[in-house]
């Protein structure tokens, strides 16, 4: 059977988890399944579709499980997005036909991911600069400062965008210096470090990014950074010495936000202690936590939960972005969490399965990066949401209301099928024509 | 580099174990206390998506029901009162933001048809719970003429079946409207009187002269009295130093026991009290059931204590050393509820036997088939057969001739005893009356007060008594 089938296979039961659970919602919802709530469904499955032929015809060797998996998680976040708002339901579906045209355009014309080597750099500037626009331009939205409006309503995010360019620039980098980071030049208190002629502009780029959206304002995207970050330099390197380094830095850095900006306390304090300030600075994540407790082990199932209120708002607030986990573990319970929570195990299994069998460093390096992104960004957002860190305003991928996330996500979803079809198509050697009949000549030859 | 890069996978696989171990512990380990935080507005929604089961009064009219409607796409129930000023303090309300009270609140876990084994699927709430209905002794007839006699008036009615306990009459005035409750809750509680207090069962009053039933058994039970015994009224006695005088300062000159309960003079009551001792007549109080409270199938801590009431706690009732005299007549630190002295009648009716006061009398589920019946049980035995049928025939004296002739029912013998006790204020009494019908063959018992009354209980509470012992025995119950 070949990958493509295969994944067409697995899409199936992605499919069928998109139509039962919009059917289970118009059930709970004493709504009948309208053409509306069939017409989302089936434009999803129909962009599924598209981005699947696009895969035949570009990169048919690519890894068959990544794509069903993507399905899935988007086919769940879509099902929770209908049940809490119909109507953001259906301008996601304009983002994900924005994201599947993404996602077409970055396999038809980028043959090979190795064309960003030589502009890492570039990758690098960018990524600051993006930063500094948004820090000049943004707009305050939720307490961080990380949108960009532009006319006509719509706002975007750069740091999205930013995180594609900070693992292009690392991948680059860090596959130029690999050899050099192996070898530790000094040791302090008996952890090596790598010359600082090499470390560096990496450890200098990454500040500033920490810096820049310490001035932002938002704590989730910095985190995910520097996970990345340390992720890649590790892969790199091999070296732990380096990750304990850096993460002696990273608390460190964290103290001395924590001592300098107050505004810090008062999320810290919401950290800790949500119950004490439950109107004020603790409502979001305990009355996240009140939806979450009450759905219990197998929950009330979709849209039998209790997160609209009665004059129509959110329960919990920004449910549809922040806190779309909570919306979701809210009605399927324990159970239906412990499901997404594999299927991003799963979807960062398969990002790292093809870094592992790309055949150069800089493809590792950028698999590597790209899936620890997607897996980071899952794990600080839903850390956030069960406490186990501090709650920050990341998306969680491929369920979050936003375009901005959704078109990043899938950009990288594609870069990942690039880079597996390309160390897992069979070598082809192209030979002219006429040499082959010259060779077939002398085989025939032979026998005669 | 894969080496390090299958490293990787598993500190991140170990990440998401960790957020799935925390959410476990969120989800399901810590939940419950997370659920039963105050003000946890899940909590509050889930109450309100439950069929809860409707609370009937004796002959199945509705008092209580939900009523289903759409709220954001779900099904919600709100639950209305049809004859909300009928009981409000007994049936209670059950609300979202002002919690439970009465039946609502005791009979939660079936109202909620959270009660028996429950099904594998019900237990993981796959199956809707649909609550029990619980069907109430309250008699609709009776109830309301009480209500209609309190109106205007602060005061209570209680009625039960001496025969089995069963309460018929619950009536608490102010009252209030349960409908009322979620929408206009301030303003019922500005109202004065204290709408909200059940006075059956948590007003204490002084019982004045009605105590003196327990007085005349306790006379009795001693062997030293008689409902013969004479004694000589010169319109006071000494008692612990301060002269004891009678009602309106009346002299009523020789009389026998009958006599004295017949016309309540204080001053042989008082000679008896002295007599007995705190020992004996206290002995009689606890078999009468002062100093305890029954149930009566409504939330625990809400039924109170009777007896000799000091601060918030309640004596024992055989302490010595006391101004037994005045304890006698029902004075002296004795405060009693309206249900208390319903026993007294009631156990005087039936023979000695106090029986269990109940409301609930079944509860069937939603196929109709019962899962709880009140099985009648003995609460306390107050006395014997014999002594029992003397005071009945004392009591029955005090409505012929004595000071509760307006209590009499015609062609029935009722008995029957007066209180007017004194309040605060002069002038002002807590008009009582304690009585049961007909006395050959009791089928109710009653307890009567009407607060700060510038009449007697003879006057104002004796009626109000006839009327209620009326429509229960016309009513066939």
């Amino acid at each position: 059977m070949s990958p493509r089938t295969r994944e067409l296979g697995f899409l199936i039961p992605a499919a069928l988890v998109g139509l039962l659970g919009t059917a289970s919602v118009a059930n709970a919802q004493s709504r009948t399944l309208g053409s509306g709530a069939l017409t989302i469904v089936g434009v999803v499955i129909g962009l599924f579709v598209l981005m699947h032929i696009a895969l035949r015809l570009r990169t048919p060797f690519a890894d068959p499980y990544l794509l069903p998996i993507v399905a899935t998680i988007t086919a769940l976040g879509m099902v929770t997005l209908y049940r809490i708002n119909p109507v953001l339901a259906r301008e996601q579906v304009l983002w994900l036909g924005v994201a599947t045209a993404v996602f077409i355009v970055v396999l038809a014309c980028l043959p090979d991911h190795h064309v960003f080597e030589q502009y890492r750099y570039l990758c690098g500037l960018a990524a600051v600069a993006l930063l500094v626009i948004t820090m000049i331009f943004g707009t305050d939205i939720s307490g961080a400062k990380l949108w960009i409006r532009l006319p006509g309503g719509q706002s975007l995010q750069p740091s999205e965008l930013t995180k594609i360019l900070l693992v292009l620039f690392l991948a680059g980098y860090l596959r130029d210096k690999r050899e050099l980071l192996a070898v530790p030049t000094r040791r302090i208190a008996g952890i090596a470090l790598p010359p600082v002629a090499v470390l560096g502009p990496v450890l200098l780029l990454v500040g500033a990014c920490l810096g820049v959206l310490g001035l932002l304002n938002d704590f989730g995207t910095p985190l995910l950074y520097f996970g990345v970050f340390i992720s890649m330099l590790y892969i790199a390197s091999g070296r732990g010495s380096y990750v304990v380094a850096s993460l002696t830095c990273l608390v460190v850095g964290a103290l001395a936000i924590w001592a300098v900006i107050p505004h810090v306390h008062t999320r810290v304090d919401a950290w800790l202690h949500p119950f004490s300030d439950a109107q004020g600075q603790g409502y979001q994540i305990v009355q996240s936590l009140y939806a979450l407790a009450n759905a219990g082990l197998i929950g009330p199932g979709w849209g039998q939960g209790f997160l609209i209120g009665p004059n129509g708002n959110y329960v919990v607030p920004v449910l549809d972005t922040d806190f779309i986990f909570t919306a979701y573990a809210a009605e399927l319970g324990f159970i239906g969490a412990m499901a997404l929570l594999c299927l991003f195990v799963v979807l960062v299994a398969r990002g790292l399965t093809i870094a592992a069998q790309a055949p150069d460093g800089y493809s590792k390096l950028l698999a590597a990066g790209l899936a620890t992104t997607l897996g980071l960004q899952g794990f600080v957002i839903i850390g956030g949401i069960v406490r186990v860190i501090p709650l920050t305003g990341v998306t969680l991928p491929f369920m979050s209301y936003g375009g901005s996330s959704v078109v990043t996500n899938f950009a990288i979803i594609a870069m990942l099928l690039i880079i597996s079809h390309r160390s897992r198509a069979p070598f082809r050697p192209r030979v002219p024509r006429a040499l082959r009949a010259n060779a077939q000549q002398q085989i025939d030859s032979l026998d005669g | 580099m894969n080496k390090s890069i299958r490293r990787l996978f598993w500190v991140l696989s170990g990440g998401f174990v960790l957020l799935a171990c925390v959410l476990g512990y969120w989800q399901v380990i810590h939940a419950s206390a997370i659920d039963n935080r105050p003000g946890n507005p899940q909590t509050i929604q889930r109450t309100l998506l439950v069929a809860r089961g409707a609370i009937l009064a004796s002959d199945g009219s509705k008092l209580a029901v939900s009523v289903a409607s759409n709220q954001q796409g779900q099904r919600v129930y709100q639950r209305t009162y049809p004859n909300g000023t009928f009981a409000p303090q007994t049936i209670g309300y059950a609300n979202t933001v002002q919690g439970m009270t009465g039946l609502e609140d005791s009979q939660n876990g079936y109202l909620t048809g959270d009660y028996g084994a429950q099904s594998l699927l019900g237990k993981l709430g796959l199956r809707a719970r649909r609550g029990a209905n619980v069907t109430t002794t309250l008699n609709v007839a009776a109830q309301e003429i009480a209500n209609r006699d309190l109106a205007g008036k602060q005061g209570a009615v209680i009625a039960l079946d001496p025969r089995t306990g069963a309460v018929l009459v619950m009536a608490s005035s102010p009252g209030f409207d349960l409908s009322q409750v979620g929408t206009n809750f301030s303003h019922i509680i500005a109202q004065p009187g204290g709408p909200l207090l059940n006075r059956t069962v948590q007003g204490r009053y002084p019982p004045g002269s009605t105590f003196k039933v327990v007085t005349a058994t306790a006379a009795l039970e001693s062997g030293l009295f008689t409902p013969m015994s004479m004694f000589d009224d010169t319109g006071s006695v000494l008692a612990s130093g301060q002269l004891l005088h009678n009602f309106n300062n009346e002299q009523f000159g020789p009389n026998n026991l009958t006599q004295a309960l017949t016309f309540s003079i204080n001053t042989t009551f008082a000679k008896v009290g002295i007599a007995l001792g705190s020992q004996t007549l206290g002995t009689t109080m606890n078999a009468f059931g002062f100093g305890r409270a029954p149930s009566v199938d409504l939330p625990a801590g809400t039924v109170f204590p009777s007896g000799r009431v000091s601060g918030n706690t309640v004596l024992s009732n055989t302490q010595s050393g006391e101004d037994v005299a005045r304890i006698a007549i029902g004075q002296e630190q004795l405060l009693v509820t309206p249900l208390q002295m319903a026993l007294v009648s009631g156990g005087i009716a039936n023979n000695g036997l106090i029986m269990n006061p109940y409301l609930v009398h079944t509860i069937t589920d939603s196929s109709g088939s019962v899962v709880f019946t009140h099985h009648t049980s003995v609460y306390s035995r107050a006395t014997s057969p014999q002594i029992a049928a003397e005071v009945n025939t004392m009591m029955r004296n005090v409505v012929k001739e004595g000071t509760g002739t307006a209590a009499a029912l015609s062609g029935l013998d009722v008995a029957g005893k007066t209180g007017t006790a004194q309040t605060s204020t002069n002038g002002l009494y807590d008009a009582w009356f304690i009585g049961f019908a007909p006395a050959q063959a009791p089928r109710v018992a009653v307890a009567v007060i009407v607060e700060n009354s510038p009449l007697t209980g003879g006057v104002v509470s004796a009626p109000i008594a006839r009327d209620v012992m009326q429509s229960i025995l016309t009513g066939g119950n």
